[in-house]
């Protein structure tokens, strides 16, 4: 079931076209990530999607609603957790929460059990500024999740956040998407999107330029995985035997052992380890090799995500 | 019940905020006691005295300080702790600081000296006629009863400040306003600060329409000026005995002025986009248009032309407004022009305010 469908998004400022035509869906329990490079158009596309910046074109619908800044039906089913940290220092973190949760219409309860979900319940009473910066992000993610939304919309969560903070967050990510929440999310860091995304789309000076899942998208570029295989034994041989297993799309000398071209590294490896052993040959090495986001992002852009 | 919660939160913030508190509380009751002091008026001026006090020792409308020597008195004049110092040795020396109430304390003891003169001189006129000893003499000069020569006066004109008005009387209602102006520009950083934080962004993904974020923001300020009033009030009345006149008028004329000052504090923290904005422009409009409105010295000292550009502020109004029920005896009846200024003005400062946020905040 889709849970979020925008179409033919625009947004113009002054002579900047900073959206231009960007569509796409997400469905329930989907997390979609939008990977782009600074300027690329995310932070706007994600502002016409939560209903605080008006659009020149196109349409957001959630969950059946159509967005818009005045649309207070629409804005009740997403949660939105801005990149910036927007709460109030000088408040406790039980204090912010009770205060978004008023205007979400949430109750204490829910406070309670969302301070239970991001780990700070027993920080609960202190001071937001006494935070260190991953409780800060994982108080501002928690803000989003008080009116148990159907879309959250995560813009750059873990930004400068410790491994603590941002393994918390994405394992709250992984199991609010297991609950059936659609969740967008935006990052700098290549590995969290490979990790959580189940599809992820590329936008590149305001334009939606790729989008898939990983291996589709790698897939398009004409890049495959490669496992390397270093072996004792009688290499034309196993040539022979590796070349005839279905999944192996082509293979090629390399050092003392052989180089194959693979549909799926994780799922051909074992066969292909089996059929060496069953043949005779001894594997001294392996080494398999995965065309990431990294290099699909750096073929379509140009440019390394963080620049 | 948005509304109130977006309120409530600037309320609990300025209120958590220590600093604040004291610009909120004690600043302008300890403005209130050092003004009513230094005006006051109704302390008894000391006179330091090395030798005989003489008929100054008797006289009401003094208080003698004995000194062992003149450089001691000498300094106590300098460091302002006597009104003034008398040496007797010889020609009496008074000794004064060059100011009104220096020409005030000489004619005091002028008089004090002449009337002691006087009494001497006609102590020796019975002596040397009656054949009796000097002292003798003297208590019959005193046993003497003289009619004192009546002068009738009438007043003419008003008096600037009515009889019992004191200077606590007219410095709490400046500092009402002075303060509850001021403190309400300095919630304008928040707001500032609201909206760097992107809290006013996130509020208005939140299902809040933004006329209820502009409504709550715009409550909150105007809460944040009339807690400020009442505590200026409340605390003047309670600590230095300070009369606000007919209450429905000042109750009237402080929650006009509140809004006023809410309505601008809005406007610039919509305005502005740094908290180092909000600082130099609210204390550059606080201060001045607490000047021009007759918060620094009374309206009454105005000139003319002066006079008119203090009723271009709402200072003024609001000033001349507790100035007729204060000095005046008025009453709400009376306030009504001050009051329908007071809220035009604040019903242009709020409608920018509002203007100008919502187009910050949906932008």
């Amino acid at each position: 079931m889709t849970v979020l469908s925008c179409s033919g998004l625009r947004r113009r400022f002054g002579d900047v076209l900073a959206v231009d035509d960007v569509s796409f869906t997400i469905a329930e329990g989907e997390t979609y990530g939008l990977l782009g490079p600074n300027g690329a158009g995310k932070t706007t596309t994600i502002s016409m999607i939560t209903g605080v910046l008006e659009r020149d074109a196109g349409e957001v619908v959630v969950d059946g609603v159509p967005m818009s800044p005045d649309a207070v039906a629409a804005k009740r089913l997403v949660g939105y957790v801005p990149q910036e940290l927007a709460l109030y220092p000088d408040l406790t973190g039980r204090e912010n929460l009770r205060f978004f949760a008023s205007l979400y219409g949430a109750g204490r309860r829910r406070v309670d059990e969302v301070l239970e979900v991001v780990g700070l319940a027993d920080r609960a009473g202190d001071l937001a500024r006494e935070y260190s910066g991953g409780m800060k992000r994982r108080l501002n993610v928690a803000i989003g999740l008080l009116h148990e939304p159907r879309l959250l919309v995560l813009d750059e969560p873990t930004a400068g956040v410790d491994p603590q903070s941002r393994n918390q967050i994405m394992e709250n990510v992984r199991a609010l998407a297991a609950e059936g929440m659609a969740i967008l999310y935006t990052t700098h860091y290549m590995e969290e999107a490979e990790r959580l995304c189940d599809r992820v789309g590329v936008i590149d000076s305001g334009r939606l330029i790729a989008e898939g899942t990983r291996r589709e998208l790698v897939e398009r570029l004409g890049e495959r995985d490669r496992i390397s295989l270093q072996l004792d034994g009688d290499l034309s041989h196993a040539a022979t035997v590796l070349g005839a297993i279905p999944a192996v799309r082509g293979l090629a000398p390399h050092g003392h052992g052989l180089e194959l071209v693979v549909d799926d590294a994780r799922e051909c490896l074992p066969v292909v380890l089996s059929a060496i052993s069953t043949n005779g040959a001894v594997v001294r090495s392996v080494e398999v090799t995965e065309p990431n986001l990294e290099t699909v992002f750096l073929h379509l852009t140009g440019k390394a995500l963080r620049e | 019940m948005k509304v109130l919660s977006i309120a409530w939160i600037n309320v609990h913030r300025a209120l958590r905020d220590r600093t604040g508190l004291f610009f909120l509380v004690a600043l302008p009751l300890l403005l209130v006691f050092i003004i009513g002091a230094a005006f006051g008026g109704s302390m008894k001026p000391v006179v330091g005295v090395v030798g005989d006090a003489g008929a100054l020792r008797s006289d009401a409308s003094v208080q003698v300080r004995d000194f062992a020597d003149e450089p001691a008195l000498r300094a106590a004049v300098e460091h302002g702790e006597i009104s003034a110092g008398l040496v007797r040795a010889g020609t009496p020396v008074l000794l004064t600081r060059s100011d009104r109430s220096g020409q005030q304390v000489r004619m005091l003891v002028t008089s004090a000296l002449t009337r002691e003169a006087n009494r001497l001189s006609a102590g020796e006129f019975v002596a040397s006629h009656a054949g009796i000893d000097r002292d003798t003499a003297l208590s019959v000069v005193d046993s003497m009863r003289v009619e004192p020569v009546e002068v009738r006066a009438t007043t003419t004109g008003e008096a600037l400040f009515p009889e019992g008005f004191s200077g606590f009387d007219l410095g709490a209602s400046n500092q009402l306003i002075v303060f509850t102006f001021l403190n309400a520009l300095t919630t304008a950083a928040a707001l500032v600060e609201t909206r760097s934080f992107g809290v006013t962004r996130r509020m208005f993904a939140t299902p809040t329409p933004a006329r209820v974020i502009v409504a709550g923001e715009a409550l909150g300020r105007i809460a944040i000026a009339l807690l400020q009033g009442l505590i200026v009030v409340a605390g003047s009345a309670l600590l230095f005995g300070v009369r606000w006149g007919d209450p429905l008028g000042a109750a009237a004329l402080l929650v006009a002025f509140a809004l006023v000052s809410g309505g601008a504090g809005l406007l610039l923290g919509a305005l502005c986009r740094t908290q180092q904005q909000t600082g130099g422009f609210g204390i550059l409009l606080g201060l001045g248009l607490a000047a021009f409105g007759g918060c620094m010295v009374p309206l009454e000292f105005f000139s003319p032309a002066l006079r008119t550009v203090a009723f271009a502020t709402p200072h003024g109004w609001a000033n001349d407004g507790f100035a007729a029920l204060t000095r005046r005896g008025g009453d709400l009846l009376s306030v009504a022009p001050h009051l329908g200024v007071l809220l035009g003005f604040a019903a242009v400062l709020f409608s920018l305010g509002a203007w100008r946020l919502r187009l910050a905040v949906t932008r």
